[in-house]
């Protein structure tokens, strides 16, 4: 039939997956990656010279084949490690393909059949009731009090009229039109389907959220430089002394031995390892602060954010309706509109209010679910519009037991709120059993209400509604209306009770009851307010150099109000039309220089070039972007991005998906987001507060200053296991530390001080400075690389030699005859090799004193980096200021190097390929001094640094 | 300061460097590790204020010359450069000091160290035991009697190595007590015991100077390697077997390859200056030619000289071999 050809010209109606790169690929990408391939030329260099060896003896030494082993292990561990890291970050589609419809009933041939939704065309006619999800984009044709829930589309959660006519030329905006996904909460409809699969409006946003390219994180990008660094040191290091080393005739197999023991120790192998646990370290820790984070380096994105565009509705607002402002007896007074409201300070003496808070109470028809007594009054759930749940809350607040009180005035008649009218009202009986009067009680539109009065009621008394109380009423209104807040009137009528006597029956159709010269009472103004932390949250951004941006659907005037009370416009600065304002002069002719702050409106938006829009962006530091549609978001994002900003974005519904993905650190709410919106993201906000955001930044900038101290002190000791075989190389002593002790330095002694570095507290308030410049402050500087390879590193390697010597001297061979013995010390047909004491060792007897040695160096190296550790504790404060104790893992990091190396130098070691022996006492203790002198070199680093800002010694020594 | 000669390569190196001047004060070191030796840009010159080190009329100067921007680019040059020798002098003092530290600390270590004797000889418990001469490589005799090019350097190897046995230079020793430790720990200078190479019977060389290898019988000397303070316990003999090949017969010398007990202990190069090691001469007596022998020797008879150990295939034993052919 017509149905089966156009399903097969457009295909099945659903979401097609993106292209995935296969798994395997993105595994294998991650064996290749980073330091991995220089271990892997380390592992392959290890295989031929073995090979070599083996074909000329056949009884070759088998440590290179292990050694390469040992590499290929530690490749495909660290490449596993960091593939698992990576795929628990999902695929964006995923969510889109939840959402698909099973089955929609469709009418084909007039006939009704329930089809799966995925066979749907275009053309067909569907039916959709209360519950159903939308199977595909229709074109509403009849409707029958159809409302939907267009959330997973745009976020707002508001339950939508749809009906049959066209009430906007943009589709997005028009009544007629029920999308792919989105739920039909009530009522039915029938409806043309329009656009299947890909071509719906979910669609496209899908493959546009899938085709915006996640940039890389900054940290990515930082930890990249540093492997360049390493690599391209390791890389050069190792091809000078390969030339060297075959200038001085060693053999081409030993100089590639040489050239693996180089690569081995420049490359940190457990640092990648150590830099990942520590993000997520902090990643747990941030998730204690409901910040939920997906993509491990978005922690550390999160840290050095200078833009936060920032939604308002439930992010900087609680996200409910609110009394913010009341008025009565000609004044204004203000409620609180905390969580909790538990401080309302107005006069609540005045007669007045006796008379609007019974209207506020009776004129309502919204309800609390029943069985929630022990909940606070704040957190019941309440049945009925946003404002009538306000104004319930608010009564029961202030009066209390507002569902007892409306049983004691029982409602006779009411009329709901409708659009035409614009007011609601209802008529009770009185709670005083002498009045028999009935009460008419009505609110709405303020200017509504007034029309229908004629006297107001000041200090309880009815006064006639003369024109100065007319302007009175205007004024508030005025006044009201201008901080963006929702204004209500309120108004009453005691009916007389003779011409309406207590058996007199209401009729809602013909109104048999009067609806004009009714006194007004007062005016309440209802807000979605600010949650209370935001305020405190926005000026810590504001300290720590960050730009708060506020991007909002609402109205230019509720933003900019709400951008004034939470301090993104702050109180001293004006936007251009203010300027105006105040100056009494055009718009046209103000100095747009002069204004900090900015209102932008999504109109505006869709005017301004990519230039002009820069130029607001780096023209006003306060900027609130009202009215605009989610798609713009990616506009502002991209322009946030333009001014080299680092941009994290807040979001909620599916079509923020490609603003989300775009920028450097997209911010899903956990509460009110969308599944889609979780998914794009990188990190999600489980409490959905904007203050949230702000502590997981400056855990963001904490953790870029500890991982600093990691890498410095990872780095250090790459020196200290450098130098022996250079000196190997060219003095020809016996070698100081063999390649599988380096591997047991890099992961083993060093990886639980190094992540305990993590736990380091900040030194100093991160939150009072600027956030990093992408290219300017990077982790990896050469004052830290210069520090730690040429002063700490070279201290160490001394330290670790002297160890080598002594080890050596006390068995008989003294630092003299160590130069150039190397080609009898490994010569294995030597076996009567004679010392400084003139004694006779076989090779056997000097391999093992080899092996002390390298035991010797190693523990050397250890012992250094305890105290290496310890000075990496700060950057510029003194140790002892920090706390030494204060960061408990730091000490547990280092009982592990001490137990690690006990472990291998107590026989455990002792395998064959290990080669470690059990070392003298006092041989631990050969380092020792060389640690303090670390110490106290880096205190006295530190105390000129810290007295001498700006100076030389600051510029150079500082990391 | 600086030497003069040492600022002008430096300029002449630096300069390259110190180019783009002031157009990014950031650079990132990923571009060459020598760039990274050449430490900080022009950047850090400017520092001046403040400090305490550059008390200098440059970066006074500099200070005036920066809201010039480049016009003054010599001064940005010269600058950097005084920066740059700051660092090097910085440099030079640090790795002074690490010199000093790294000398200071190895002499206080040699301090508390004998020059006689070795702190420790955990490590050389049991010695090791070589042969002379020794066959470049692997230890496989290859000779043929009728080339006596393929053991000329075996007869002078061994001729070298009894030179130090030679009756004249053993003049002055003692002759000891056959049997007993000689031990003088209290006397100084150590005395040293004869070590007669009659003992050694055909292969003394002072009847056959070539030591039976034309013959078809060579000689292959057996030593222990030497340990200060070793004291060998019980009888110790130095015992070779033949592994493979029969048609040999060994014949030991001096009688059952004993190791006289006089010898030991050893005081040490220092000590013990005319010391003479004590040798066992094996003569390998081919019954026939063209054929092969692997040898066996080990020190038998004496319980604290180990000669079995798996990693260590020279403690106490050496194994060789020779092939013979005509």
């Amino acid at each position: 039939m017509r149905a089966a050809e156009i399903l097969a010209r457009d295909g099945p109606n659903v979401l097609s997956p993106p292209k995935e790169t296969p798994e395997i690929i993105k595994f294998l990408k991650q064996m290749i990656g980073g330091f991995s391939s220089l271990l892997w030329a380390g592992a392959v260099l290890c295989f031929i010279a073995y090979l070599i060896e083996f074909s000329k003896d056949k009884s070759a030494s088998l440590d290179n084949l292990y050694l390469g082993g040992v590499l290929i292990v530690v490749v495909i561990l660290t490449g596993m490690f960091a593939y698992y890291q990576e795929a628990k970050s999902t695929n964006i589609i995923a969510s889109f393909t939840k959402m698909i419809p099973r089955n929609a009933l469709v009418i084909r041939n007039g006939e009704k059949y329930e089809i799966p939704a995925e066979h749907l065309v275009l053309g067909d006619i569907v039916e959709i009731k209360g519950g159903d999800q939308i199977p595909a984009d229709i074109r509403i044709l009849t409707s029958q009090g159809c409302k939907v829930d267009n959330s997973s589309l745009t976020g707002e959660s508001e339950p939508q009229f749809r009906s049959c006519e066209v009430t906007h030329e943009n589709p997005l905006e028009s009544k007629n039109i029920g999308f792919y996904s989105t739920t039909c909460l009530e009522g039915t409809a029938t409806g043309m389907v329009i656009n299947t699969g890909d071509r719906t409006v979910i669609g496209r946003i899908a493959s546009l959220a899938s085709s915006v390219g996640h940039e890389k994180t900054p940290i990515a990008i930082e930890i990249e430089h540093f492997v360049h660094i390493v690599a391209g040191v390791a890389v050069s290091i190792g091809i000078v002394f390969f030339i060297i080393a075959i200038c001085m005739k060693y053999r081409v197999l030993d100089a590639v031995i040489f050239l693996i023991g180089i690569i081995l120790a420049n490359v940190p192998e457990g640092l990648v390892a150590a830099v990942t646990v520590s993000l997520s370290l902090t990643a747990k820790r941030m998730a204690k602060k409901n910040c939920l984070v997906k993509n491990l380096e978005a922690v550390e994105t999160l840290g050095s954010t200078s833009i936060i565009c920032s939604d308002k509705t439930g992010t900087l607002t609680q996200n409910r309706m609110t009394v913010a402002h009341l008025w009565f007896d000609n004044e204004i007074y203000q409620a609180d509109t905390s969580e909790n409201q538990k401080d309302q300070i107005f006069d609540q003496s005045s007669a007045t209010w006796t008379s609007l808070s019974k209207i506020v109470m009776l004129c309502n028809r919204a309800e609390f679910k029943s069985g929630q007594e022990s909940v606070p009054i704040m957190k019941k759930i309440v049945m009925g519009d946003a404002s009538e749940a306000a104004l319930l809350k608010f009564s029961e607040v202030v009066m209390g037991d507002v569902i007892e009180r409306r049983k004691k005035n029982r409602k006779v008649v009411e009329i709901p709120f409708n659009s035409v009218n614009k007011f609601q009202l209802s008529i009770h009986e009185t709670d005083d059993p002498n009045d028999k009067r009935f009460l008419l009680v009505m609110k709405g539109a303020p200017e509504r209400i007034l029309e229908k009065c004629s006297t107001i009621m000041i200090n309880g008394q009815e006064q006639p509604l003369d024109e100065s109380s007319v302007k009175a009423f205007q004024d508030a209104y005025m006044e009201l209306g201008g901080l963006g807040e929702r204004v209500l009137g309120f108004c009453h009528l005691y009916l007389p009770e003779d011409e309406f006597p207590d058996n007199y029956s209401f009729d809602v159709e013909s109104m048999n009851f009067p609806t004009s010269d009714l006194c007004f009472v007062g005016l309440i103004s209802l807000i979605d307010p600010p949650r209370s932390t935001v305020p405190d949250a926005v000026i810590k951004c504001r300290s720590a150099g960050i730009k708060v941006i506020m991007v909002t659907g609402d109205h230019p005037i509720t933003a900019k109000a709400i951008a004034r009370s939470v301090g993104i416009i702050s109180a001293n600065s004006e936007t251009v039309e203010d300027i105006a304002k105040r100056l009494k002069i055009p718009v046209e002719k103000v100095n747009k220089r002069e204004a900090k702050a900015a209102v932008v409106s999504g109109m505006e938006l869709k005017e301004m070039s990519p230039e002009q829009l820069d130029e607001l962006l780096a023209n006003h530091t306060e900027i609130v972007f009202a009215r605009t549609s989610p798609q713009q978001k990616l506009v502002i994002v991209e322009g946030c991005q333009r001014q080299n900003a680092i941009v994290a974005v807040t979001g909620d519904g599916v079509n923020d998906s490609p603003a989300l993905k775009k920028a450097d650190i997209g911010i899903a709410m956990g509460c009110a987001g969308s599944d889609a919106a979780k998914i794009a993201a990188d990190m999600v906000l489980l409490d959905d507060n904007f203050s949230s955001i702000v502590t997981g930044i400056e855990e963001g900038r904490l953790i870029f200053d500890n991982l600093k101290k990691i890498i410095a002190f990872t780095l250090t000791k790459n020196i200290a296991e450098l130098i022996p075989f250079l000196i190997f190389i060219i003095a020809g002593v016996p070698l100081p530390i063999g390649t599988i002790a380096i591997l047991f330095i890099d992961l083993g002694t060093d990886i639980i001080p190094s992540i305990a570095l993590a736990y380091e507290k900040a030194e100093s308030d991160i939150m009072n400075r600027k956030p990093r410049h992408k290219k300017k402050d990077r982790l990896v500087n050469h004052q830290l690389a210069l520090y730690s390879y040429l002063q700490i590193g070279i201290l160490q390697s001394v330290g670790g030699f002297f160890a080598y010597f002594t080890v050596y001297t006390v068995q008989g061979f003294k630092p003299d005859l160590l130069l150039y013995l190397r080609p009898l010390w490994e010569n294995d047909s030597l076996n009567d090799l004679e010392d400084s004491y003139g004694q006779e060792w076989t090779k056997y007897q000097r391999q093992y004193l080899e092996w002390t040695g390298y035991t010797a160096y190693f523990v050397a190296v250890m012992v250094q980096q305890i105290a290496d550790v310890i000075i990496r504790k700060t950057r510029i404060n003194s140790v002892f200021q920090q706390g030494l104790f204060r960061n408990k893992y730091i000490w547990v990091g280092i009982a592990s190097q001490i137990i690690i190396a006990v472990i291998l130098s107590s026989g455990f070691g002792s395998i064959p390929v290990l080669n470690f022996t059990t070392l003298r006492i006092q041989y631990w203790f050969v380092a020792v001094p060389y640690a303090i002198v670390i110490w106290l070199y880096d205190e006295f680093r530190k105390l000129l640094v810290r007295h001498y800002p700006g100076s030389w010694w600051d510029k150079t020594m500082y990391y | 300061m600086v030497p003069r000669s040492v600022c002008l390569t430096l300029a002449g190196w630096v300069r390259p460097a110190a180019a783009p001047k002031g157009t990014s004060p950031e650079r990132s070191l990923g571009s060459s590790f020598a760039e990274l030796l050449l430490l900080p840009g022009p950047s850090e010159a400017v520092g001046a204020d403040g400090s305490p080190f550059p008390r200098n009329r440059l970066l006074w100067r500099l200070r005036e010359s920066v809201a010039l921007g480049d016009r003054f680019s010599d001064i940005w040059d010269t600058v950097s450069l005084t920066s740059r020798r700051l660092i090097l002098l910085f440099y030079l003092a640090f790795y002074g000091f690490l010199a000093a530290l790294f000398t200071f600390t190895m002499w206080v270590m040699l301090q508390t160290l004998s020059d006689e004797t070795p702190k420790y000889r955990d490590q050389i418990s049991s010695p090791g035991l070589t042969i002379v001469p020794k066959p470049p490589g692997a230890l496989e005799f290859s000779l043929n009697i009728s080339k006596p090019a393929t053991y000329e350097n075996y007869i002078d190897a061994i001729k070298e190595f009894l030179r130090e046995y030679e009756g004249k230079k053993q003049e002055h020793l003692l002759q000891c007590r056959n049997g007993t430790f000689f031990e003088q720990d209290n006397i100084f200078p150590k005395k040293t015991c004869k070590f007669s190479l009659e003992t050694l019977g055909p292969c003394s060389g002072l009847n056959d100077v070539n030591f039976g290898y034309p013959d078809g019988n060579p000689c292959i000397f057996v030593k222990m390697n030497r340990i200060i303070g070793l004291r060998p316990q019980g009888e110790p003999r130095i015992v070779c077997a033949v592994k493979e090949g029969t048609e040999v017969n060994l014949a030991t010398f001096p009688k059952d390859g004993r190791l006289d007990l006089m010898y030991f202990p050893y005081y040490g190069k220092k000590l013990h200056v005319n010391y003479r090691q004590p040798v066992v001469a094996l003569q390998v007596q081919f019954q026939s030619y063209n054929q092969e022998v692997s040898i066996e020797c080990k020190i038998e008879g004496s319980p604290n000289l180990r000669n079995q150990d798996e990693r260590d295939k020279f403690l106490g034993r050496v194994a060789f071999k020779i092939s013979l052919t005509q």
